[in-house]
């Protein structure tokens, strides 16, 4: 699992290091981000949904699973 | 590697769900020439150096005159009398200071083309001239370096991509040369500033394409586009068996 502390980080550039880090990662393991509510928390699971990542949305604490 | 102003400055092409951090990488680590800086090579470098790649030379011998300052964005009315190589540089590294802004003042000609276009990962063809463009596509056929062609006269333009020894070149699809009496060059013809834009663009579309390893190249095919009504049409060529610039060369010598 890793962590990653998006608070802060206005979009897009908050989807570009996840993405980022999502691509150093291996299939199957965990990206766990931390986002401003607004338009973070309503773009950046949208955006990891659309690249094929399974997303667990829980609060502002977004886990995305590598597909 | 990609620092945090990087992340930045390229967010909108690395939030492309087909873009990457890899793909910023290669760009960052590639090579690009740009022969010629006028109406087609200055949205071409602008675009280039703005995207990131690591290296961008451009080639022009020429000076800026006023009769050019409607079409080609990069120069400036205060440039007038100055080489575009050295015009054009002083803008491109005011838009990103992190790329290697190679000017050469020079003509490119028989005796130093393979010299200058050695090495590089792309060659972008912005010259206004028949003959430079076949030396341009004879060399980079001969070193086996990608190239992105183009030209445009009044409303009209084209552009094809050309991966030497693997798709038709310029010489396969335009075998004969025209002689040099017979066309005018777009410096006595009249050109329309936005026409060389938009040809210019998918110039530069189609070498961070090639560069990064995305998108389908125009590859034996050339587009050809009419300003006047924006039809676009994509005519289908393929490799001349025989072609004197790429029959014999092999595909696998490509780094682009």
């Amino acid at each position: 699992m890793t962590l990653l502390d998006l608070t802060g980080v206005a979009c897009p550039l908050n989807w570009v290091k996840a993405k980022l880090a999502l691509e150093r990662m291996e299939p199957g393991d965990e990206l766990v981000l931390l986002l401003d509510e607004g338009e973070p928390l309503e773009s950046v699971p949208l955006s990891a949904r659309e690249d094929g990542h399974d997303v667990r949305v829980d609060g502002t604490r977004v886990t995305i699973v590598k597909r | 590697m990609l620092d945090e102003a990087d992340l930045e400055r390229y967010s909108r092409q690395l939030v492309l769900p087909e873009w990457s951090g890899e793909a910023q990488e290669r760009l960052q680590r590639a090579s690009a020439m740009v022969v010629g800086l006028g109406a087609l090579g200055s949205p071409v470098a602008a675009y280039l150096v703005g995207a990131g790649v690591g290296r961008v030379g451009i080639v022009d011998s020429d000076d800026v005159e006023l009769s050019n300052l409607p079409r080609q964005p990069l120069h400036f009315t205060s440039d007038v009398s100055t080489n575009k190589a050295l015009s054009a540089s002083a803008k491109l590294a005011l838009l990103n200071p992190t790329v290697l802004v190679e000017p050469y003042p020079a003509r490119l000609g028989r005796m130093n083309a393979e010299m200058m276009l050695d090495g590089a990962d792309i060659v972008v063809d912005c010259s206004d001239s028949f003959a430079t463009r076949y030396l341009v596509n004879d060399t980079c056929c001969a070193l086996g370096i990608p190239l992105i062609e183009a030209g445009v006269l009044g409303f009209d333009g084209m552009a094809m991509t050309i991966r030497p020894g693997e798709s038709a070149c310029y010489r396969c699809a335009f075998p004969v040369e025209p002689a040099p009496e017979a066309v005018p060059s777009c410096s006595e013809a009249g050109v329309l500033g936005p026409v060389a834009g938009i040809v210019g663009s998918i110039q530069a579309l189609e070498a961070l394409k090639l560069l990064a390893g995305v998108g389908e190249p125009l590859l034996d095919r050339f587009l050809q586009i009419d300003g006047r009504t924006l039809e676009q049409t994509l005519v289908s060529t393929s490799r001349r068996p025989g072609c004197p610039a790429c029959a014999s060369v092999p595909a696998a010598t490509q780094s682009a």
